[in-house]
């Protein structure tokens, strides 16, 4: 293999066109997208995505990038399909919500980095100065395996979609990944999730049945705390449930908060870019995000290969 | 017997200029990566040549975000040449790439015609390099000179590159100018071994909401299946003025694109945007080329090149 290789290229994506099994309503514009994808189901790890496209279609023309929300696995314990969860938000998905079971759509995955990569993975390839030359992601320090004590999972908006399979590994209800990786059990899992309203709250069930505690809030105080998440994030910290690690998903803002939150507490913690992508494999330049290097310097580095999931000490918010 | 459509029924080869290519299908400049972002998706023996993304002299960050925005049947984009610069190219790059079991050609652009020529200088020689290509053509880099739009200009950096080293040089040209054949012929009047036709089309999107524009850079290049008529019709007026071989570029997503091209008078083509939303896409135009050339009743790739009919 050649030195330079990364481990985050789109070194086990296969790209397919496949058939949708599924496309159930879980909460208000949002919905998961059932397909059969066995290639796809076995190898990908929580915090990864794929992209997705409407196959022939030229409006829209480029894929989105969405996360893995779980695997559907066989009863000869296989990964066959997949499923992913999604917000009816502009172009692409609002044409995905009404698509029926037999229709179908180009995916093409795993892709990016998961969350909680064992260490040694994320170190800086020597020599690398730019976001072009091609390098694992980048890290300071490499973390402990997680989920340490306390897995804290923060998301705004439609960001708690890559932590149900995430939960799931922690607990070792589950193992996603060719070969199946394992993760040290978490003593406790935390979802911490805020939403614009309670009709908007999705998947909460699921997470439910894992055992996940829950601390919601919303907006418009429709259901759980009247505010903003990482006020709950807060008050779990101050409760002090053994050591934790964060991982945050949602919109740029309340990342940049959790961020500064586990900075100033001296807590690991891990956040999933939304930037929009348009390949999704690292060929178009498209996704770039400020990531700090390690001679204090930003630099754009491409989140669909060097991310989706960051140090959160290394971006420049 | 071999089976229908099997590549061994016909001759797929091309000869641009002193550059010889197992097949007309190319990966273009900037919608590629440097290659090993598509090891696992694509099979690069199968492919006539790969383009990595443009290089410049001095690294450049690129522009701020958004970089790409998608529109109707197509996508905008202002990149700003994102790279490394020449020097970490060589270091980094090349040695994956000249290992690679296809013709890589370099894509490269200069602040200035001295710029150009170094970097041809150091381009010259090294193992793996099969031909340089000059993005002439690149409307996202502001304070560069724009060869692409000055028949002088464009001949005297052509002959200068020519000059600088023994590899064959393609010339990239922008549709972004009233009469494109006045560029092409400069560039082959100076000796290019080939023409690129085209890079992006400048264009502009608005998000009435914000009053804003939606790209970070303002304007920038449309790509994709919305500018193939556009770039159609500049290989046609092209071939019509110059001998050069030309390699068509815009839009191409499908075997009938690519037949499309051929028979307008490109000699190959390039593959770009469709790369982003298909990355298999030019795995299946090889898959679907030797049919399509059955079809077309002939039994190589040079024999349909150009044969369009006018009334
Ligand atoms: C790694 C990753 C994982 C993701 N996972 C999920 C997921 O699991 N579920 C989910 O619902 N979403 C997810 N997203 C977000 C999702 O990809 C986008 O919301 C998607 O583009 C929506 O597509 P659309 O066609 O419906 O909306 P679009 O028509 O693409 O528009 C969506 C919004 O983005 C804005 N926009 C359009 N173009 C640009 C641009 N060039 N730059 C910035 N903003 C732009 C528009 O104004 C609009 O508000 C993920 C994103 C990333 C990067
Ligand atoms: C995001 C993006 C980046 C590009 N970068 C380059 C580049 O670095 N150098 C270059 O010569 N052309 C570049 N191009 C232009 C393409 O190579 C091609 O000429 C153009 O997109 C038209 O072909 P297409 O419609 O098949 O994409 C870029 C195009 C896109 C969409
Ligand atoms: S989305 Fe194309 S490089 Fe990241």
């Amino acid at each position: 293999m050649n030195p330079l290789h990364a481990k985050s290229y789109a070194d086990q994506a296969v790209q397919r066109t496949v058939e949708i099994v599924e496309n159930a309503r879980l909460a208000k514009d949002t919905y998961r997208v059932r397909f059969k994808a066995p290639e796809i189901a076995r190898r990908i790890v929580p915090g990864q995505f794929l992209m997705l496209r409407i196959t022939d279609l030229n409006d829209p023309l480029i894929g989105r990038p969405l996360a893995l929300y779980d695997t559907v696995v066989e009863a000869d314990g296989r990964p066959e399909a997949v499923d992913v969860v999604y917000l009816v938000k502009g172009k692409l998905t609002s044409r995905l919500w009404q698509m029926q079971a037999g229709q179908r759509v180009d995916v093409w995955g795993p892709l990016g980095n998961g969350f909680c990569q064992e260490p040694g993975t994320r170190g800086q390839e020597p020599g690398a100065r730019n976001s072009t030359t091609h390098h694992s992601p980048l890290t300071t320090h490499s973390y402990p395996p997680i989920p340490t004590e306390h897995l804290i999972m923060v998301a705004g908006g439609i960001g708690q979609t890559p932590f149900l399979a995430l939960a799931q590994e922690a607990l070792h209800r589950k193992r996603y990944g060719e070969p199946p990786r394992d993760m040290p059990r978490a003593r406790r899992v935390t979802l911490c999730y805020g939403a614009r309203t309670a009709e908007y709250l999705a998947c909460v069930e699921d997470f439910q049945r894992l055992g996940v505690e829950i601390r919601l809030a919303t907006d418009d105080g429709s259901l759980g705390h009247h505010g903003l998440v990482t006020d709950l994030l807060q008050q779990c910290l101050a409760e002090h449930h053994g050591r934790p690690h964060i991982v945050c998903c949602g919109p740029e803002p309340m990342m940049a908060a959790a961020a500064k939150i586990a900075h100033e507490a001296r807590i690991p913690c891990q956040v999933s870019l939304e930037t929009p992508m348009a390949c999704g494999v690292g060929i178009c330049f498209t996704c770039v995000a400020k990531i700090r290097q390690p001679d204090g310097s930003w630099d754009y580095k491409r989140t669909c290969v060097d991310g989706p999931v960051f140090d959160a000490e290394l971006v420049e918010w | 017997m071999p089976a229908p459509g099997s590549a061994s029924e016909v001759d797929l080869s091309v000869q641009l200029g002193r550059l010889s290519l197992r097949n007309p299908i190319l990966a273009a400049s900037g919608t590629f990566g440097y290659a090993r972002e598509m090891e696992r998706l694509v099979d690069f023996a199968r492919l006539g040549g790969i383009l990595p993304k443009t290089v410049t002299r001095a690294p450049r960050a690129g522009n701020t975000p958004w970089r790409t925005v998608e529109t109707a049947a197509g996508m905008l984009n202002a990149i700003g040449l994102d790279n490394d610069g020449i020097d970490a190219f060589l270091e980094h790059h090349l040695p994956y790439l000249r290992e690679l079991p296809t013709a890589i050609i370099v894509s490269i652009a200069g602040k200035s015609h001295d710029e150009f020529v170094e970097m041809t200088r150091q381009l010259d020689g090294r193992p793996g390099v099969a031909a340089i290509e000059l993005n002439i053509s690149c409307p996202n880099v502001s304070g560069g000179v724009d060869f692409g739009t000055d028949v002088a200009m464009c001949f005297r950096l052509v002959e200068s590159t020519r000059q600088a080293t023994s590899l064959p040089i393609i010339a990239k040209l922008t549709p972004n100018v009233t009469r494109i054949t006045d560029i092409a012929q400069a560039a082959a009047d100076a000796g290019a071994d080939a023409i690129s036709l085209i890079n992006t089309v400048l264009g502009m999107a608005v998000d009435w909401r914000k009053r804003r524009p939606m790209l970070g850079n303002v304007m920038g290049g449309l790509s994709g299946p919305a500018i193939k008529p556009i770039a159609l019709r500049c290989v046609h007026q092209v071939a019509q003025a110059v001998k050069t071989p030309l390699i068509g570029i815009g839009g191409i997503a499908t075997i009938d694109d690519v037949m499309e091209f051929l028979v307008a008078g490109a000699t190959a083509v390039q593959i770009g945007t469709a790369n982003y939303y298909d990355p298999t896409v030019t795995m299946k135009l090889m898959d679907a080329l030797p049919a399509a050339l059955n079809q077309a009743g002939v039994t190589s790739v040079r024999e349909i090149v150009g044969t369009l009919k006018l009334a």
